[in-house]
């Protein structure tokens, strides 16, 4: 993809899946070797720092939050990756090893659902928010279900409040990254900056 | 469980089971009725372990599966927050994020 970047309101529909989260033109991201990946960890978690410093009122640490999110443009592209590792060991546990239709299937509904939550022409930081809604949504099924398969069995009081416990916390995160969808598309074009290959920043 | 010796010779089975937070020992007896409650404790004794094992495998299970949503979550969330504070917003109350009003606002400190 070589297209020269473009405002938003300008650029062609472009189908969701037409290219990963993020993905830039090169880099091949099952080919990350495990260095990359500890030095991706690093950068995250650098970067989880610094937004909790400037969270807290501090200024200094935003030109190195810039920084980094200039200088990783494939930020976005390996975080899908861990997202899609998640996904493909859900559909791996809740679906039988040897119903091959019935995961295509989920796999396919996945995406439609992630297509049209990110909507038309997504930025990108709109297409990871909308990965990790349809993840969280799909925690959630695995979640329900196993509480409704042991129901069928004896269970415990203790073991009942564990697996509402790991339900309640799995819609916590639902709404969480869908509060989050929401608010950064309620800010508008102003944070369509900085993530993926795109440098888009409109800020007034 | 257990099998006491008596004084005046031979085996005795007793149980042990709490009763609103007390444990109160249970004389079964001995001979052929003490062997099948034993038994019996036995079998129930193993079917409580096979449980317990099966459930902590799946509590193992739903943990790792819920810490690999977990850490794309925390990551995706950190890199949102990251873009909200580099293109000049703020979180206000731990809620709603707003544009720094603040003196000399612009997204290319």
């Amino acid at each position: 993809m070589t297209e020269e970047p473009t405002p938003k309101s300008k650029l062609a529909v472009r189908r969701y899946e037409d290219r990963p989260v993020g993905c830039p033109p090169g880099p091949d991201a099952a080919a990350m070797t495990k260095e990359e990946k500890e030095a991706h960890r690093d950068t995250v978690g650098r970067l989880e720092e610094l937004v909790e410093k400037a969270g807290k009122g501090d200024r200094k640490p935003l030109p190195e939050i810039r920084k980094i999110l200039k200088e990783s443009p494939d930020l976005a592209w390996q975080l899908m990756d861990v997202g899609r590792v998640a996904e493909w060991r859900y559909t791996e546990i809740m679906l039988k090893e040897e119903d091959f239709g019935l995961k295509e299937v989920l796999r396919c509904q996945l995406a439609a659902m992630r297509e049209e939550i990110a909507g038309d022409n997504p930025s990108p930081l709109e297409r990871l928010l909308a990965d990790r809604i349809v993840l969280t949504w799909l925690q959630i099924q695995l979640f329900e279900d196993a509480y409704a398969s042991s129901l069928s069995k004896s269970m415990t009081i203790a073991q009942g409040n564990y697996n509402q416990k790991m339900i309640d916390q799995a819609y916590k995160r639902h709404l969480s990254a869908i509060r989050m969808l929401a608010q950064i598309r309620k800010l508008g074009p102003a944070v369509q900056i900085n993530i993926g290959e795109r440098q888009i920043n409109t800020a007034s | 469980m257990a099998w006491e010796k008596r004084e005046r010779g031979g085996l005795y089975y007793t149980r042990s089971r709490k009763v609103d937070a007390r444990v109160v020992r249970e004389y079964v007896g001995g001979g052929i009725r003490g062997e099948i409650a034993a038994r019996m404790d036995a079998k129930e004794q193993q079917q409580r372990e096979e449980e317990a094992a099966a459930w902590r495998e799946e509590r193992e299970r739903l943990e790792e599966l819920a810490g690999l949503v977990d850490e794309f979550c925390e990551a995706v969330e950190t890199v949102a927050r990251a873009t909200l504070l580099a293109a000049g917003f703020r979180q206000h109350n731990r809620g709603e994020w707003r544009r720094r009003r603040d003196r000399g606002t612009n997204t290319k400190e």
